[in-house]
């Protein structure tokens, strides 16, 4: 939880220089120095949104991830190698360090080389499983470019990722996206953490062009199950996305003409440049990070009541360690989300809303905040209730975990008192005391009046004889 | 009385008015000289190692009484404790007992306004020293109202103050409620005594004070309860009601009642719950027999009587019923389980594991009543039979108590604690009638009513006199004797012969505090072979560890024994500690311990744990730890998730409970067990890792752990401390990740078979 | 979106299918449900028309649907590179394909029994919508259509075991507490009836013990013999009883015990001294 608000804060500091919200230096590790020049226009693209690019080989003595045993970058791009291997400097088990530094991955596959089998490995921890022959591709005979792969279908045109709702979308583009000789990925079931970005059709599957080249029998996945791009957030928000198509992001598809095998399609200019910035943005942290602001917790009654709506809290006791049960408390907190260059205000997408929990082993309320005034960047959401009639420790919980967006875990402990002996009703309030108070008075008075009788009451005259 | 001397100018200070002063001096400066010796008998611990708090509970009473001073009474009456019992907290002010907190924090203010300042440490190390001297006094009180010779008081002082039966409570730095609490129980019985005796308002209210402080400073008030009405009701049921009984009674009950129920705790407990209802039972009873009493003093008609006596009986009849009936319905609260284990030793083991788990709610061992009585245990019986001889209204008390204090220690440990001041009071009792006897029986002059005529109306003259009279004129020997009970001989060896059992009490009581009594329990001293002593202060080491490497509200988890020390030392949250007062959440902890990681894992993170402690004693054979423990975690666990912990697991086919190559995989498995042997391998060669304390060979491959992370181990190894992992960042299980460390490929899916599982967004 | 997306494509499909002369198809393709208790009749299913939609194919628990094809490009039989049977879950969307294992003469089968698919296809309300795509590589337009609905019958006795659902983020739904009700007081007549009832005995009291001969005759007798004791006394016990008022109403202990000390010495001391008078009074015959 920490870590995240570490980057929020060293983005902040190195605003001036980088518009990502944790860190502008970016590591390109790419096998061929010639092989660069075939992704130009990306760079360009990067470098102007203010990344600070170090372009090394897998193969170089000198690369290392961390450096003080900190991640060195804070982004990290993996383009397809030919070796088999990544090298001593990119293990999985480093590369699963770097990102649980915090640090961004963007890893392209390409399904014309084979996938290293670091790469395989660590995609496995992540719950990603890729071909087991490491050279399968994307096909599909209904959506595939019939410009360029009218004979070999590889080329699969895809039109903007949509996704359900209370999902924001950040990938979203006019036209059609190429995905020439993508690597599809199946996605496990049971992570929460992983989401798909593009989807293949339900008509694609995967096959082996080496092994499968006359027809599939057992096909790896088929349809929708397939991924072409998709996402990894790490619970402490690293982003690790996996792009199948690392000759999508190549000048040659950025401004490439394509069109559908469907009669009367036309030629269409590909979306790739869009695309590409769009999914770069986000995984380098440029889309959908958010930040907590101000959070504010106190009684919102007797003399307090209502005091939200006033300027007066700044002199209340804000924050307090201790509630007594059935207290009226008010809650408030600032959200605001980092908008390629810049803090908006934030609000959830369509359908979904921020929770508080109030909660001591399971949440007791669980309320939707509503947004109750906007500053330049940032927005307020509060809400107002009636604290438990259970005492214990509890946490105002505000844990916001959605896909694409960066994790919101606040937690703040109050302690929830019972009644103090002094705080309960008093006894003339309550109506059935009323002949147990006033039993107390008459044998108070009794008493007083049978002891003056017993002091000075004379006897009576000897009217009655003794035995 | 006095011994005849042969110095003239003795006799100004042994007789008459004077000599009533001289002794009364004399006593004062004994009873002082016993207080004295019973502080300094307490001290050991002191000396030997340092003006330290002892043991667990009193770690709680440490805490609570800072609390107290720090923040007030009324804080203190209101403190809501947000660092016990987490998440749940503990309403402290309202369920403990606030006498021994409130009288140290009156001492300190005390000492405080007379400009000593005392740290409040030392008030609460040296308060049970304290009161054991006026313990002491309280039982010459009371044993002075029992007997008429002026040494049976000062004999039961001085046994009250050295026996180890009691000074296993009451040791410097045994800051329990017992430490006050004895005393108040036998100052209470002493102040009864007197109500009984006297028929007197005053002493029936004073006791009823008593009373009440008894119940603002232990549990064990309810003997108080129960023994008064057994007491009344014995006495009307021989016959012997009177005014005084009914004063003393009514006064001490409707005064004491309403006393208790101040101390929030006991709230309404005293009308509505069964433990008590005896002494409203017997109150009723008295107004009932007071009535009639008063009816049959009016009319003297023998019929009426008979059909009063009837009504008394129905009467006493349907209140039992409805009582019963109330019981039954709920609205008085049955017997609770601690009174139900006082009968049936075996019902704690099976219904309430978690009072059987306390090792002094074991029955007593029979060796312990010598242990901690010694010679007093013999006398004891002498001195209830004494009783009988001369069987007045407080006589039948002694008897009484010490009836169902013998039965109660029997049963319980602990509550050898309540029999302690009934033995020293009717030992005192037999002792002093042999040393009056022997010491001061002079030869009877000749002729019987010459004696008589003397008008001495000492008792023990009395006694001779029938010892004369019965003893036949024929007998020789009687008429000058050589041998019998007054010759110099028989009395100097009788008193020889009990001074040197008193002196080997002195000894004997003197070594078992020394060795048995005086150990705080927090450090422990073993000897070198060179006899040096060898101070294990790990558990020290371990809370200072918690209380300077953790973060301030950092949650640790351990077994509920050491709550009250993590609190009290490392100043650190904990999960459960000894104040048992949520079965639920303790079996909780017992779960998470018995379980296997996974299971245990969520349950830590459900409840925020952050630290997790065992103590292990196998490396240096320390038994009192946690695997020795671990079957009542189980149980406890057991009794509420019957379906998912089974104690049966733990033991092997064979029915042996183990921790070698053969314990069970549920065993093994175990989160206790892994944390107790994790790494243990590393200190012996391959195969070679021994548990001390279990005297087993360790299997050759250690447990591991995956979901926690070892944080301290102190320097024997006692008390083991462990981190709680996040969660994986990845989102793995703690295993794959552990696994993915160490290198192990994951296993790719191969073949598939059976269906897909399909990915749902 | 997915749905609607695959649907068009396959009208795509269909209406390229009958002006284009390379179109994949298939022909003489039957379709048997074999196992315990399934009859074992075959169906034909053409291309391009589902069989009815109104009466699905039922596939019972442990047993086997079994589709036969003949794959052709135009009107020959040939092998194609991709001869799916795609079983779609209608709500959800979820797909899962079954691979035909075709000869090189086109003649392709599939095996479906039930075991094989997903939890989620065997727990559908609704019955499956099952599709055959017949596609290759090059230019000939691919088939894809809708070939009947199969209707899954689970077992009773042994329903199929749902795994619990993977988590996933998304908001939860709304907690109120519900708090335990006030403890609730008798109507207040009723206690305004004991009320009186009780304060009335006070009275009753007094005037019992003024009936049974009391009186305060005495107490210029008692002022005149010991003013001071009997004024202190009396007063004090009065006061006693403002003291515990006071704690009732506003102090706390610390202030009514120093109070309550006072008040109850000068009760003790002037007390003896009246009661002496008292005794006094008694040993003279005068109470």
């Amino acid at each position: 939880m920490r870590l995240p608000l570490l980057g929020l804060l060293l983005g902040l500091l190195s605003f001036v220089s980088a518009l990502s919200a944790s860190g502008s230096k970016l590591l390109v590790v790419i096998e061929d120095e010639a092989d660069k020049g075939k992704y130009s226009q990306f760079w360009t693209d990067l470098e102007n949104r203010g990344f600070q690019l170090t372009y090394r080989s897998p193969k170089d003595a000198s690369l290392s991830l961390f450096l003080h045993g900190e991640p060195a970058y804070s982004h990290l791009l993996l383009l397809p190698v030919r070796a088999k291997g990544l090298g001593p400097a990119l293990t999985p088990n480093l590369l699963v360090d770097f990102v649980n530094g915090g640090s961004n991955v963007l890893l392209a596959l390409s399904g014309e080389q084979s996938v290293p089998s670091a790469i395989n490995s660590l995609l496995l921890e992540l719950d990603i499983n890729l071909p087991a022959d490491r050279t399968s591709l994307v096909v599909d005979h209904f959506n595939f470019d019939s410009k360029s792969a009218a004979e070999k279908h590889d080329v699969i045109l895809l039109p903007s990722p949509e996704f359900k709702k209370g999902v924001k979308n950040y990938f979203s583009v006019d036209g059609l996206i190429a995905f020439p000789r993508a690597v599809g990925q199946v996605l496990g079931n049971a992570s929460p953490l992983l989401s798909s970005v593009v989807k293949a059709p339900s008509t694609a599957y995967v096959y082996n062009p080496k092994e499968e080249g006359e027809s599939v029998e057992d096909p790896f996945a088929t349809g929708s199950q397939i991924n072409i791009v998709s996402a990894f957030q790490a619970r402490n928000s690293a982003r690790f996305t996996v792009l199948g198509s690392a000759e999508a992001l190549e000048d040659k598809w950025f401004s490439a003409s394509v069109q559908l095998p469907v009669p009367g399609s036309k030629a269409e200019k590909s979306s790739n440049k869009a695309f590409a910035q769009k999914l770069s943005a986000w995984t380098f942290m440029e889309l959908g990070v958010l930040k907590v602001g101000q959070i504010q917790h106190y009684l919102n009654e007797g003399s307090q009541k209502g005091i939200s709506n006033t300027s007066e809290v700044a002199s209340i006791d804000v924050n307090p360690e201790i509630y007594r049960i059935k207290n009226d408390v008010h809650y408030s907190i600032e959200l605001s989300e980092w908008e390629i260059d810049h803090w908006a205000p934030f609000s959830p997408p369509q359908g979904d809303s921020l929770q508080l929990e109030f909660s001591m082993l399971s949440p007791f309320h669980r309320l939707n905040l509503q947004p109750k005034a906007q500053t330049a960047n940032s927005t307020i959401y509060t809400s107002e209730f009636k604290l438990p009639d259970q005492h214990g420790i509890f946490n105002f919980f505000v844990e916001y975990r959605r896909p694409f967006f960066t994790n919101v875990e606040e937690k703040r402990t109050v302690t929830v008192r019972h009644f103090a002996h002094d705080e309960w009703p008093r006894s003339y309030v309550i109506s059935g005391a009323w002949p147990w108070i006033s039993g107390i008075w008459v044998t108070v008075g009794g008493w007083i009046v049978f002891v003056a009788l017993w002091l000075y009451s004379k006897p009576a005259e000897p009217k009655v004889k003794t035995r | 009385m006095a011994v005849d001397t042969a110095v003239p100018g003795a006799d100004f200070f042994f007789k008459g008015e004077s000599g009533r002063n001289t002794r009364g001096l004399l006593r004062l400066l004994i009873l002082v000289t016993i207080a004295a010796a019973a502080i300094a008998a307490r001290l050991f611990s002191v000396i030997r190692f340092e003006s330290i708090i002892h043991e667990f509970d009193p770690w709680f009473n440490f805490r609570a009484t800072k609390y107290l001073v720090n923040h007030g009474f009324y804080k203190f009456w209101d403190w809501f404790d947000d660092r016990t019992w987490h998440p749940l907290g503990r309403v402290t002010g309202g369920t403990l007992y606030p006498g021994l907190m409130v009288t140290s924090g009156v001492i300190y203010h005390l000492l405080r306004f007379l400009t000593l300042p005392v740290d409040i440490r030392n008030i609460c190390v040296l308060l049970a020293p304290a009161f054991s001297g006026l313990t002491a006094w309280a039982s010459y009180l009371l044993t002075s109202e029992m007997s008429d010779s002026p040494s049976a008081g000062l004999l039961a002082a001085v046994f009250m103050g050295i026996t180890p039966g009691y000074i296993s409570r009451s040791v410097a730095g045994s800051y329990d409620n017992e430490a006050i609490a004895i005393f108040l129980l036998v100052f209470t019985f002493f102040l009864w005594i007197k109500a009984v005796k006297q028929g007197s308002i005053m002493w029936g209210a004073l006791c009823a004070l008593f009373y009440g402080y008894m119940v603002s400073a232990w549990g064990g008030y309810v003997f108080i309860t129960n023994l008064l009405p057994l007491h009344a009701f014995v006495l009307i049921c021989m016959g012997r009601f009177s005014a005084r009984l009914y004063v003393a009674f009514t006064t001490w009950y409707a005064l004491g009642t309403l006393a208790s129920m101040q101390i929030p705790f006991v709230g309404f407990l005293p009308i509505r719950n069964s433990d008590h209802m005896s002494a409203l039972g017997v109150f009723g009873l008295m107004q009932l027999v007071g009535f009639a009493e008063y009816i049959r003093h009016q009319l003297p008609s023998k019929q009426f009587q008979t059909l009063l006596r009837a009504m008394v009986l129905v009467v006493f009849g349907l209140a039992f019923g409805g009582l019963v009936l109330l019981t039954v319905s709920g609205v008085v609260a049955p017997w609770s389980g601690r009174f139900y284990s006082l009968w049936d030793t075996g019902y704690a083991k099976i219904h309430i594991p978690i009072i059987a788990s306390v090792s002094e709610h074991q029955p007593t061992a029979w060796p312990a009543f010598f242990f901690d009585l010694n010679m007093l245990i013999w006398l004891f019986p002498a001195g209830v039979y004494m009783c009988f001889r001369n069987l007045k209204d407080e006589q039948v008390f002694i008897v009484i108590y010490a009836v169902l204090a013998s039965y109660f220690a029997g049963v319980m440990v602990r509550l050898m604690l309540t029999l302690t001041p009934i033995v020293c009071v009717a030992a005192a009792m037999a002792l002093s009638q042999i040393l009056d006897q022997f010491l001061v029986a002079s030869q009877p002059s000749e002729p019987t009513e010459s004696t008589k005529a003397n008008g001495n109306a000492n008792g023990n003259a009395d006694i001779k006199d029938k010892l004369a009279a019965a003893i036949p004129e024929s007998l020789r020997s009687t008429k000058a004797p050589l041998v019998g009970i007054y010759s110099y001989l028989s009395k100097s060896v009788i008193t020889g012969a009990v001074t040197a059992y008193l002196l080997l009490f002195v000894l004997h009581c003197t070594w078992v505090t020394s060795n048995a009594y005086s150990s705080p329990s927090v450090v422990l001293a073993s000897r070198l072979p060179d006899g040096s002593q060898h101070i294990i202060d790990d558990y020290r080491e371990a809370y200072y560890w918690l209380r300077q490497n953790t973060k301030e509200d950092a949650k640790v988890m351990s077994w509920w024994d050491y709550g009250y020390q993590i609190g009290g030392m490392a100043d650190r949250p904990t999960l459960v500690d000894n104040n048992t007062w949520n079965n639920t959440h303790i079996a909780t902890v017992g779960k998470a311990m018995s379980s296997r990681e996974e299971v245990s894992y969520p349950i830590m993170r459900q409840h925020e744990v952050d630290y997790v402690l065992v103590v292990f004693g196998g490396l240096l054979g320390y038994s009192g730890d946690d695997i020795n423990k671990f079957l009542w975690m189980v149980r406890i666990a057991e009794g509420i998730w019957p379906d998912e912990v089974k104690e049966r697991d733990f033991f092997t086919a064979r029915g042996e409970y183990r921790v070698d190559d053969e314990a069970t995989p549920t065993m093994r498995n175990s989160l206790m067990y892994k944390m107790s042997y994790y790494n243990y391998n590393s200190l012996f060669p391959a195969g070679q890792a021994t548990d001390r304390v279990r005297g087993s060979k360790l299997p050759a491959q250690g447990p591991e752990l995956s979901t926690l992370e070892e944080a301290f181990t102190s320097e024997n190894w006692i008390i083991r401390i462990y981190k709680v992992k996040d969660l994986d960042n990845l989102g793995r299980s703690h295993q794959e990740a552990v696994g993915f460390e160490k290198g192990n490929k994951r296993k790719k899916a191969g073949k598939r078979r059976g269906p897909r599982t399909l990915r749902v967004d | 979106m997915k749905l609607l997306h695959s649907i068009s494509v396959a009208a795509l499909a269909l209406s390229s299918a009958v002006n284009a002369a390379s179109s994949w198809t298939f022909d003489e393709a039957t379709l048997q449900v074999t196992g315990k208790g399934a009859e074992a009749a075959k169906q034909k299913i053409t291309a391009g028309s589902p069989v009815s939609s109104s009466s699905p194919i039922v596939l019972p628990a442990s047993s086997t649907l079994k589709v036969i094809l003949t794959a052709q490009e135009g009107k020959t039989g040939k092998k194609p590179h991709q001869a799916f049977l795609t079983l779609q879950e209608v709500d959800s969307g979820l797909e899962e394909s079954f691979a035909f294992s075709v000869k090189d003469n086109g003649k392709g089968k599939v095996d479906v029994s039930s075991k094989d698919l997903p939890f989620q296809f065997l727990t559908s309300s609704k019955p499956l919508k099952a599709s055959i795509t017949i596609a290759s590589f090059g230019s000939s337009t691919p088939y894809n259509g809708h070939a009947f609905n199969l209707k899954i019958e689970n077992d009773s006795s042994s329903p199929p075991a749902v795994p619990s659902a993977p988590e996933r983020y998304t908001n939860k739904p709304e907690i109120h507490h519900i708090f335990r009700s006030d403890p609730k007081s008798p109507p207040t007549i009723i206690s305004l009836v004991f009320t009186l009832a009780v304060i009335v005995t006070l009275p009753g009291l007094i005037g019992a013990w003024l009936l049974l001969g009391g009186n305060f005759d005495h107490l210029g007798k008692a002022f005149g013999a010991s003013p001071i004791a009997h004024g202190l006394f009396l007063g004090s016990i009065v006061a006693m009883e403002g003291v515990f008022f006071l704690y009732y109403s506003s102090w706390n202990l610390f202030q009514t015990l120093p109070a309550a000390a006072i008040v109850g010495t000068v009760a003790y001391v002037s007390g003896s001294k009246a009661l002496t008078e008292v005794q006094d009074r008694r040993l003279a015959g005068e109470r």
